[in-house]
């Protein structure tokens, strides 16, 4: 009895901490996305006071539109190339920067571009790459390799979208992974070494393994992260060549604020893109959930 | 006198003492009025608003709080804010963008009696410009100024390919054969002889109506009801587009930043908008400033007069209308220094005989261009239309897609833009 109400006060006080947090969630997280479940059934937009409800009419419009269709393979797409560099990359940099001497300055140096704004990262890109005047093409051909237009080319737009990313978020993920590594028990790696394991050996066995919930969540952030790409296609190539790099958030930001403000339709364009991550996101736990405690 | 009529007479003096105490304090509030003004004035032009805008205040005692915001978020900005009570008092909005605002609701239409009343009479402004303030026979706004394209020839790449007539002046190509074989004359590796747009001549859809108003054609018929982009004339004008990259190979590729190629002598004509040459000469760049060319069968020049306009507020507050009106009066009696410095040729004609500004070679060439100016078109769905348009027109600058398929798709995108 004494221990029962002992415990309902404790729920009652971590309630009572929670309240404030819970309510932010409840205002600014849960109240806009019913409120835009509500709107995707309706033909609102905004400026306009009166709108009509239309059923699944947005939803149903989604399906036979075509470059919605061309933006969400590209989403796909990006998010299937990026994801493997993402991982890799600053895995790499984590293992290489885990010890050494210049270790703090160089952590400091890959983290800098992810203390930039995305549009400061893509006017550098933007320039960098420019076909005429950039230096990326400059040295290029100083060195005789056959220069292309980057972003203005279908076969590459993507690709450079993804280097330019890839050159941003590295540091981030590089710091989670380093965070990873000094979690890893240094007995583990010295067992390995008595039993004759070599550094590859104590990698794949020991490091790989252990970094498993580090690579979940530098995946399942990334891959929600990818599905919401936006800002480097906005500055970099508004979605061109053509619709080439057309991402989903992009088709829904000209819907909802560049072509009439249609909420409506921008709405059931965002509850898709909603239900899409949710799976992405489920699946990818299940897969990837394993025994991590040591 | 009777003493009812002695009473009267205090109480009369008691209302007259309370309105004349209460006069200076609306007379001194008004010069002493604070507003808020939205522009999209983010190059140097900005600067000189700045300016213009301290000068204002020193005469007038009205004090301007001055929100400078990229023109795509400026009007995304707008759309939310007024209708939840928190537009500005005056905005400078694109003359394209009056229709869908009016349309919306955003703006406050503006009775022409009382623009009469206020100085500002239709026969002082160029036609497209005054024109270009109403929708549906409603005005909505005033034109300040006329940003447009012009035709930069760059002295020295034209020189080093043997462009330039006796007098030592860059030849100006009379119509498209010349166009393209004089920029072929430029055109070697990284550097090219002709463009049209500034940073990404791919979706500059400014352009491409441009080249489709020259060639008679629009984007939707004359009732403003079907595109009439798949239709032959803009096929013609879809298939230059797209030659120019792909078949003449005159021109940069779709993301080339045109401007700085034009400042790093590796572009030789570029058809861009006028509020690139302060810039250049900034830059020391080595131009001439020509009209436009004729590309197909009239000269139409396409311009974009700036138009102010005053969006809708919940409660009316007389004494800041009349200060947001006072700031429009001043930037139009003084729209000559607004000319010389930033660079866009005023609207009202008054300015146009100052001697400082015809004596300015660009700027003369810029008011020449006047009978050939053409503005969008009046239709609240103007705006999306451009929208739609840039990936299509990119897509065929490419070599992603055929002229005509493309254009065919971009009429049904355009049909299908909802009312």
């Amino acid at each position: 009895m004494g221990s029962g109400r002992h415990r309902r006060r404790q729920a009652s006080t971590a309630y009572l901490f929670l309240a404030p947090g819970l309510l932010l969630f409840a205002v600014f997280r849960v109240y806009p996305l019913l409120e835009g479940l509500q709107l995707s059934f309706t033909n609102a937009r905004l400026g306009r006071a009166s709108f009509q409800y239309v059923g699944l009419a947005n939803y149903a419009r989604l399906l036979e539109d075509s470059r919605f269709h061309v933006s969400l393979v590209n989403t796909a797409l990006y998010t299937v190339a990026s994801t493997l560099p993402i991982l890799a990359v600053p895995l790499a940099l984590a293992l290489a920067l885990n010890r050494g001497r210049l270790r703090t300055l160089l952590r400091s140096v890959f983290f800098f571009p992810f203390t930039l704004s995305v549009v400061t990262v893509g006017l550098a890109w933007l320039w960098l790459l420019d076909p005429v005047v950039g230096p990326f093409n400059y040295y290029l051909k100083s060195l005789g390799v056959p220069v292309r237009s980057w972003l203005a080319d279908p076969q590459t737009a993507m690709a450079a979208i993804i280097v330019t990313t890839v050159w941003w978020v590295t540091g981030y993920y590089l710091v989670i992974y380093l965070a990873g590594l000094q979690d890893i028990p240094r007995d583990l790696y010295e067992a390995a070494a008595l039993d004759g394991a070599g550094g590859w050996r104590a990698f794949w066995s020991i490091t790989l393994p252990l970094l498993r919930p580090v690579m979940l969540f530098v995946v399942v952030t990334h891959v929600i992260g990818s599905f919401q790409l936006f800002g480097q296609v906005f500055v970099l190539t508004l979605g061109g060549p053509g619709d080439a790099t057309r991402t989903v958030v992009q088709h829904l930001y000209e819907a909802a604020f560049q072509n009439f403000f249609q909420f409506g339709a921008a709405s059931a364009m965002a509850w898709v893109l909603f239900a899409i991550i949710l799976v992405f996101s489920v699946l990818q736990f299940r897969l990837l959930r394993g025994h991590t405690e040591y | 006198m009777s003493r009812a009529q002695t009473v009267v007479s205090r109480r009369r003096f008691l209302v007259a003492t309370a309105v004349a105490a209460a006069w200076p304090r609306y007379g001194a509030a008004q010069p002493k009025a604070t507003i808020s003004y939205w522009n999209g004035l983010t190059g140097a032009d900005g600067k000189v608003m700045d300016e213009m805008i301290d000068r204002f205040t020193k005469d007038t005692g009205i004090r301007i709080e001055q929100q400078r915001i990229p023109w795509p978020e400026l009007y995304a900005k707008l759309q939310v804010s007024v209708p939840a009570g928190e537009g500005p008092d005056l905005a400078l909005i694109h003359t394209v963008e009056v229709p869908h605002f009016a349309s919306d609701g955003v703006l406050e239409a503006i009775d022409e009696a009382m623009v009469g009343g206020k100085g500002f009479r239709a026969e002082d402004y160029l036609p497209a410009t005054w024109q270009g303030g109403t929708f549906q026979g409603k005005r909505y706004s005033l034109p300040l100024d006329v940003p447009q394209h012009v035709l930069y020839l760059n002295v020295k790449v034209m020189k080093e390919a043997g462009l330039v007539a006796a007098d030592g002046k860059p030849r100006v190509p009379s119509g498209r054969d010349e166009l393209i074989s004089m920029a072929k004359a430029m055109t070697r590796g990284e550097s090219f002889g002709f463009a049209i747009g500034t940073m990404n001549p791919g979706r500059y859809t400014w352009g491409f109506h441009n080249l489709l108003w020259q060639n008679g054609t629009n984007i939707y018929a004359p009732d403003l009801k079907r595109a009439t982009v798949a239709e032959p004339a803009a096929l013609e004008v879809a298939e230059f587009f797209a030659a120019l990259p792909t078949q003449h190979k005159v021109a940069p590729p779709a993301n080339a930043n045109c401007r700085d190629a034009f400042i790093a002598g590796r572009l030789g004509m570029w058809i861009a908008g006028s509020w690139n040459f302060t810039g250049l000469r900034e830059a020391k760049v080595d131009f001439v400033a020509a009209p436009v060319p004729r590309l197909f069968k009239q000269p139409v020049v396409w311009s974009m007069p700036h138009q102010y306009s005053f969006p809708k507020v919940k409660t009316a507050d007389r004494a800041r209308r009349e200060a947001a009106w006072s700031h429009v009066r001043w930037m139009t009696d003084h729209v000559a220094d607004w000319t010389l410095k930033a660079g866009q040729v005023s609207a009202s004609r008054k300015a146009h005989g100052d001697p400082r500004i015809t004596g300015d070679p660009v700027l003369k060439t810029l008011l020449a261009q006047a009978p050939n100016w053409q503005v969008g078109q009046g239709t609240p769905k103007w705006v999306a239309a451009e929208n739609v348009t840039r990936p299509v027109i990119e897509s065929i600058y490419t070599g992603q897609k055929p002229a005509k398929a493309a254009m065919e798709d971009l009429a049904r995108q355009i049909n299908a833009l909802p009312d």
